[in-house]
């Protein structure tokens, strides 16, 4: 359960940040400004998703089942997992001709996810990583939440007790957004963006008080009180999310 | 008019989260409040229908303290009664005459009470209710509501949350207020496994409209409840005394066989309640539960005096009148504004909603507007009214609604 909850996470928290990497990191966006190509991920008896890039866009699919340029196949979640941590490849079933594709170019996108995300101690933190940073942070986050409230025992707990309603998580003043949509029937779907019309809001006045939540240095309950996060709408979506968030770093760190 | 700043509540807060988890914790914690700018965190003068905060600025209070106030904070005959046994004695080895005298009392007042037992808070007592049931019927599960709320003991709390297990749940089912097939389904699963039913007089969650019990249907759980061989208890620790002092159930006619008290019981003095038939007597004997304030006897003529005037003047109608003043007056006031505001639960303990905004942000805001000018107002959970409020306190609060209502256009519209 673990290995297989933590490969969806990879999978569907982690490595869709692809989907919006472009649009915040201009190297990124040049190295995919010229793909034409479609990767699938697959578990075996379990997950896959894709990711198309074309036209400089890279858009993520969750479990479908179109036709792809190069499917990659896991044998397990651990599989997958053993590749997240550099101690694993996979096994290619479709799409032999661009193995140098995914060796060199591909790889190359990945590094700028993983230099976002797991910057080296040695990375020079500016104001423009910060906000790469921080937008890929709270996406992952946000992300990760439909998928706990299905494998996570605790999340699983609580995700009847969501009504319908979307939750939006939001930095002043100038973003980032991430939403989630809640069903009201344990389910919930995740995406990058504000919301329309979100049911409830969490608000951090600025990217500082933002990154100190993501770091794990901010008091959140006084930051509360102070209006540093501020909690609007169904707050019950908000409670309920944040003791699922609470469990994210028992499968990512 | 003025609006309200908090600095020194602010400063308070600040110390306090040095030393204190959260800062300010559970029900009093800042985190529903929204927006948290508009609401102060703490204050130490309270008077009648009104306490100040820490910054001096003054409100009338429609929490009362979430429900203790129910005479007015201070009030001369409880504090005397209070204070005049504290004199002679408080924290004692053996217990106290009055201890007796309240539960004679409280036999003679409420309809269902054959015998009383005595302890601090809410859940002591509605945990206490659980553990007879289970003794009375040799049985482990209970039934309750969704959305219902009988205190933070790990089984009451909501699955999944910090410090709960899931074993905590295990003996609990939980199915939708007024809905008797889901009751039916229950019982023909796990009947043989049922100790009690427990609920609320009437619903009232947090964070939506409060519910009345349908015609009928406090009668048929009861009697499917007994066919079974199950407990009836109600936890009348939010609105108990505020609709009918022989206990809520009397308000909507019918007879469980376990009532929870607390809250309004002795205006402010810590105490609660256990009250049940004599069916139940033997078994609440046998029970063990028991805490080292439970006895302390202030607590005890403080009830004594507080129940004593709320039957005289018949509080529980002063508050109902009250009650359907205010939310008569802010229901027009709403519809002069362009909006509508639901009004929901007991007159005497409201809860209100503008229905204009699914997402609660404009009653929010409206709220927050309200306690920024004096009247303090949440918006996640029902109100209540004391026999303090008055009818100028009513008029000022729509004042100061009407003030409420022309700031929140402003942000939100019509």
């Amino acid at each position: 359960m673990i290995d297989q909850l933590k490969s969806r996470l990879n999978l569907k928290a982690v490595l869709r940040n692809l989907e919006v990497l472009p649009a915040l990191d201009p190297v990124s966006a040049e190295l995919i400004s010229d793909w034409n190509i479609s990767l699938r991920f697959s578990v075996w008896r379990d997950t896959q998703v894709v990711l198309d890039f074309h036209d400089g866009r890279c858009v993520f699919h969750s479990d479908s089942k179109e036709s792809t340029s190069v499917n990659l196949f896991f044998s397990s979640p651990a599989h997958l997992n053993n590749m997240f941590e550099n101690q694993a490849s996979p096994l290619p079933l479709k799409g032999f001709t661009k193995l140098g594709f995914l060796k060199k170019e591909f790889s190359q996108l990945i590094g700028r996810l993983e230099y976002f995300l797991k910057p080296a101690a040695e990375t020079v933190q500016d104001e423009a990583f910060k906000k790469v940073n921080l937008a890929l942070s709270l996406n992952t986050a946000v992300f990760a939440i439909p998928e706990l409230m299905k494998l996570d025992p605790v999340s699983r707990r609580i995700a009847p007790q969501f009504s319908a309603g979307s939750l939006q998580f939001s930095v002043d003043p100038d973003g980032p957004h991430a939403h989630i949509i809640f069903d009201g029937q344990s389910r919930a779907v995740a995406f990058p963006g504000p919301a329309v019309n979100p049911t409830a809001m969490t608000v951090f006045k600025n990217s500082e008080v933002a990154q100190a939540l993501v770091a794990g240095t901010l008091d959140s309950f006084a930051a509360v009180a102070t209006a540093d996060i501020q909690l609007r709408g169904m707050i019950p979506l908000i409670d309920h999310s944040n003791v699922i968030l609470d469990r994210l770093p028992l499968y990512l760190q | 008019m003025n609006i309200y700043q908090y600095d020194k509540s602010k400063e308070w807060f600040q110390r306090a989260v040095k030393v204190i988890p959260c800062g300010v914790y559970g029900h009093f914690s800042p985190a529903p409040y929204a927006p948290v700018e508009a609401y102060p965190f703490f204050s130490d003068k309270a008077e009648g229908a009104r306490f100040w905060d820490v910054d001096g600025n003054e409100f009338i209070d429609y929490m009362c303290a979430y429900g203790p106030m129910v005479l007015g904070y201070h009030h001369p005959e409880v504090e005397a009664a209070f204070q005049k046994q504290i004199s002679i004695s408080d924290a004692n080895t053996v217990a106290s005459p009055r201890m007796v005298e309240l539960a004679e009392f409280l036999c003679e007042m409420i309809p269902v009470a054959d015998w009383a037992f005595f302890a601090r808070n809410g859940a002591d007592v509605t945990n206490m209710a659980v553990m007879v049931a289970r003794a009375a019927t040799g049985r482990d599960k209970i039934i309750a509501i969704k959305g219902g709320y009988h205190g933070t003991s790990p089984w009451m709390q909501a699955p999944g949350h910090h410090g709960t297990i899931a074993d905590d749940h295990d003996h609990l089912f939980r199915i939708p207020w007024n809905d008797l097939e889901a009751l039916d389904r229950i019982l023909a699963e796990h009947g043989s496994q049922i100790a009690a039913f427990m609920a609320s007089p009437f619903h009232h969650p947090i964070f939506e409209d409060n519910a009345l019990p349908a015609d009928g249907y406090w009668q048929q759980v009861v009697d499917k409840m007994h066919e079974n061989g199950s407990v009836v208890i109600v936890d009348d620790v939010r609105a108990g005394f505020r609709l009918h002092m022989g206990g809520s159930n009397e308000h909507y006619g019918f007879k469980p066989d376990m009532i929870a008290f607390s809250k309004a019981i002795a205006n402010g003095h810590a105490l609660s309640a256990l009250v049940g038939t004599d069916d139940l007597k033997v078994d609440a004997a046998k029970v063990f539960h028991t805490g080292s304030f439970w006895y302390c006897a202030g607590s005890f003529a403080a009830a004594l005096a507080c129940l004593n005037i709320l039957k005289a003047e018949d509080g529980p109608a002063r508050m109902r009148m009250l009650g359907e003043k205010l939310t008569g007056g802010l229901r027009d006031l709403a519809s002069s504004h362009g909006y509508t505001m639901i009004v929901s639960g007991e007159p005497a303990l409201p809860y209100l909603r503008l229905a204009d905004d699914e997402t609660l942000m404009l009653q929010q805001a409206w709220c927050g507007e309200c306690t920024r000018r004096g009247a303090f107002f949440t918006s996640h959970h029902n109100w209540f009214l004391s026999t303090a409020h008055t009818e100028d306190d009513i008029e000022k609060t729509l004042q100061i609604a009407d003030e409420a209502f022309k700031a929140v256009k402003k942000q939100f519209g019509s």
